[in-house]
């Protein structure tokens, strides 16, 4: 029996056949060789499938896909589609690029630091020097204070990211503000009240994909500056709500 | 029951087998669970749409493979472009071999993409052939093409003993 094609040896080992297709190929087994080898083949192909990815069903459930499906933020779960794949993507690859950019956190935070420096008017815009710290104002103070990742106003120069608590237990926010140029930073609560900015830079927009466009939200030197504070996972829009209720302590 | 609160409260313990097959279909982990992510967002927004005699899984998958499509057609080109270059931070973590998972992967990669899906589909998610036809839309026939297809073109790139 040597006429058994790739569509059945594959049925047989996917468990598709009858049983009394499966029994002829079982009889035919014990006496061919080479079938014998292709249905292993062929089984040994789904077992490494399915050892590779059936590790994924103990792996936690992150929690910005789990909180989605609590019931107190409908309005955040139930976006149209359009607008969710351009942010669903965006939104993990942040992540992703997090963990490569841990490293360069420091080199990258100081070169945006910089940039800001050699354009920057003090005294001008959303932003204040006070002892060659760099501080929100104007807009940009009022965003930080009232504005909610969840219920982002699409009219608003200024759109918060992330709202997350810092290892120094101080909440930090990351921002882009659609200004021109376009900025894009980390703040953090200051001691006094106000929004101290250890991260400023330019939102570059480089060309690409979808994801690279969405992942360009945050520029590296804000995603690294995040990644070198945050503790835990960054706010869910019931937390965040909760810490503005708070004032952000 | 009111189909929204079904959905939502169904869709938390499909939660692992979602992540599971968006890994297979989208390689990634962070494609993957923006991928989870898109799609809860959808099954709830469509929940409406969802009859209680059709199985929430079946449902959600097929969500999770028309949403995968649509990421694949905005980005304008097909996977394998950009497997060779983002193939090392895929499958590859956990504990049968980084190197294997990572053959694996990149063996993944080059499929098409109607043949990978029914290898999420049936190798992965475990699908009868005809659960995965009417997923896919498609006859029992060509699911059994193309997972051939993509067999012989697997246990090509991994070696004859896998």
């Amino acid at each position: 029996m040597n006429a058994i094609d790739e569509d059945t040896l594959q049925a047989y080992v996917d468990g598709e056949l009858d049983a009394a297709a499966a029994a002829r190929i079982d009889a035919a087994l014990a006496h061919d060789d080479l079938l014998a080898r292709r249905v292993r083949q062929a089984r040994a192909l789904r077992a490494r499938m399915q050892a590779t990815f059936d590790p994924v069903l103990d792996e936690p459930v992150p929690e910005r896909l789990s909180a989605l499906l609590r019931p107190r933020s409908p309005q955040a779960a139930a976006t149209p589609s359009a607008a969710a794949g351009r942010r669903g993507f965006g939104a993990g690859r942040r992540r992703a690029a997090r963990r490569w950019l841990l490293p360069t956190a420091a080199a990258a935070a100081s070169i945006a630091v910089l940039a800001v420096a050699l354009w920057w008017r003090p005294g001008s815009g959303p932003v204040r020097v006070h002892d060659g710290r760099q501080f929100a104002a104007g807009a940009l103070s009022v965003a930080l204070d009232r504005a909610l990742a969840s219920e982002p106003d699409p009219r608003a120069p200024i759109r918060i990211g992330l709202t997350f608590r810092g290892a120094d237990g101080r909440i930090c926010r990351t921002f882009t503000d659609r200004a021109r140029p376009p900025l894009a930073g980390l703040a953090c609560r200051d001691g006094a009240g106000g929004w101290s900015l250890p991260v400023l830079g330019a939102a570059e927009r480089p060309a690409g994909g979808e994801l690279r466009q969405a992942a360009s939200d945050l520029p590296p030197a804000v995603q690294a500056a995040v990644d070198a504070r945050i503790r835990g996972d960054a706010f869910d829009a019931q937390q965040e709500r909760a810490a503005r209720d708070a004032g952000w302590r | 029951m009111d189909p929204n609160q079904a959905v939502r409260e169904g869709l938390p313990p499909l939660l692992p087998r979602l992540r599971r097959l968006a890994r297979a279909l989208a390689g990634q982990v962070a494609d993957a669970d923006d991928l989870v992510q898109i799609v809860m967002e959808r099954a709830l927004a469509r929940a409406a749409q969802w009859r209680p005699d059709a199985a929430l899984d079946k449902w959600v998958f097929a969500i999770a493979r028309n949403a995968w499509r649509d990421e694949l057609r905005a980005r304008g080109r097909s996977q394998r472009l950009f497997a060779a270059e983002e193939a090392g931070a895929a499958t590859a973590d956990g504990n049968s071999g980084p190197a294997q998972k990572l053959e694996l992967a990149t063996a993944l990669a080059t499929l098409p993409p109607d043949h990978r899906e029914v290898v999420a589909l049936v190798l992965v998610e475990g699908l009868s052939y005809s659960e995965a036809a009417d997923l896919l839309q498609v006859p029992v026939g060509t699911v059994t093409s193309r997972l051939a297809r993509a067999r012989a073109s697997l246990q090509s790139h991994l070696g004859k003993d896998t």
